[in-house]
């Protein structure tokens, strides 16, 4: 008689728990699903949503999936190529997280999606995070050198820079200027490739001191 | 007077014998102190009494009778209220991230201007927005002179927007880092909203 009772014991404790483990992920689900089929045909919808539930399953940050979903529907882009663009970055999104770790935010995990998107190596992503030092984020960094290839700097130019900069010591802000100043060169007619360079050169002039190494010489 | 006559009359003797004589207390006095310590005694022992009762309710060990399903009723109840906690709480923290105006640990104000002298209408969509052209707190304001400008607040991390001109027109932010995806066919800008340093 004991091992009956004890096994309707162990259910009715058991089948709660499950329910409360099951609950929030569906609850989950049902939000996501909700905000998507208000924007999304439903054919697009489900393939997004499965996109969302295994990207969940690989614990990669599901919001940056959604978003990319919402700009494809504001932007009037047919469902095959939402599913693509959404698909493509949680591949991107998945090999992020293996090249930056566990502990990498969701602001790096997407800034360094993006980077790849724009055709970043996940090595030279991976010298990004070593050069920046392990308590150092590289969200801005990744965004910098994301910008530089969209403005023409050639992949391997903007790689190479802004991991010296990181490596140099440079700071968010020293970046941010390093952003703004190649931009308004490019914008004066400076030869993209050649304006980053430059900028870096400069910037590193006024970290090295800091960081403890060696400027670079005058060129 | 003075003080050689004071002591001839035995006047200062007198007066020191009045003060030096004890008050005496009206018929009763004692009983009536010893009445109010006796209640205040009592009080205590009743106080003590009481406490020491509900301390062996407590902790004198009895038989509880348990049905399994009772436990589980229990423990369905409470996991299913600590489900909707979590529920509510992620589905406010998704509310939060669609209109970040609401918190302000988490997100900064910021500016976004456009000059765009021949629009009439501007907004700004981004991840930080759910991409919703027609989302009020992003409405760009006529500054004069064909300047734009919206300030609102965006969550802390890195985000990719887009100005949007007259609903159709999607431009990139020309002040701000560009991101490469052409996946929808228009560039891009990115923020990065860092944490406010208190």
């Amino acid at each position: 008689m004991r091992g009956p009772r004890a096994l309707a014991g162990a259910l009715a404790l058991a089948l709660p728990l499950a329910l409360s483990l099951a609950l929030p992920v569906a609850a989950h689900a049902q939000a996501t699903a909700n905000t998507l089929s208000s924007r999304l045909d439903p054919t697009t919808r489900v393939a997004v949503q499965a996109i969302v539930d295994s990207a969940r399953r690989a614990k990669l940050p599901t919001a940056p999936l959604i978003d990319k979903a919402l700009e494809g529907a504001a932007k009037h882009s047919d469902g095959p190529n939402i599913v693509s663009a959404v698909r493509q970055l949680s591949v991107e999104l998945g090999q992020s997280k293996r090249v930056l770790g566990g502990g990498a935010s969701t602001a790096e995990l997407q800034a360094s999606a993006t980077a790849m998107h724009a055709g970043v190596s996940s090595r030279d992503i991976a010298l990004l995070r070593s050069a920046a030092g392990p308590h150092r984020r590289v969200t801005l960094p990744l965004a910098v050198m994301t910008d530089l290839i969209g403005r023409n700097v050639p992949v391997a130019t903007a790689s190479q820079v802004v991991v010296g900069l990181a490596r140099a010591g440079a700071h968010d802000s020293d970046l941010s200027m390093f952003e703004r100043n190649v931009r308004l060169d490019i914008e004066r007619g400076a030869d993209p490739s050649a304006a980053a360079q430059t900028r870096a050169r400069g910037v590193m002039l006024r970290t090295a001191p800091r960081a403890g190494t060696r400027p670079p010489g005058n060129q | 007077m003075s003080d050689d006559k004071l002591f001839e009359d035995g006047v200062i003797e007198r007066i020191a014998g009045e003060l030096r004589d004890a008050e005496r207390p009206s018929a009763g006095f004692d009983a009536r102190v010893m009445a109010s310590v006796r209640g205040i005694a009592r009080a205590r022992q009743r106080e003590h009494r009481e406490r020491r009762r509900l301390w062996n309710r407590v902790s004198q060990p009895r038989t509880i009778t348990v049905r399994p399903w009772s436990v589980g009723l229990a423990a369905a109840a409470l996991l299913l209220c600590a489900s909707l906690a979590g529920w509510g709480a992620h589905a406010f923290a998704r509310m939060e991230s669609a209109a970040p105006a609401a918190a302000s640990g988490g997100s900064q104000r910021v500016q976004f201007v456009l000059v765009a002298p021949n629009a009439k209408k501007v907004a700004v969509a981004g991840d930080f927005n759910g991409w919703d052209a027609q989302h009020p707190a992003y409405q760009a304001v006529h500054r004069g002179g064909g300047v734009w400008s919206v300030t609102a607040r965006v969550p802390v991390g890195h985000h990719r927007y887009s100005f949007v001109v007259d609903d159709s027109l999607w431009v990139a932010d020309p002040t701000a880092p560009r991101v490469v995806d052409d996946d929808f066919g228009t560039t891009n800008s990115a923020i990065v909203v860092e944490p406010e340093i208190r």
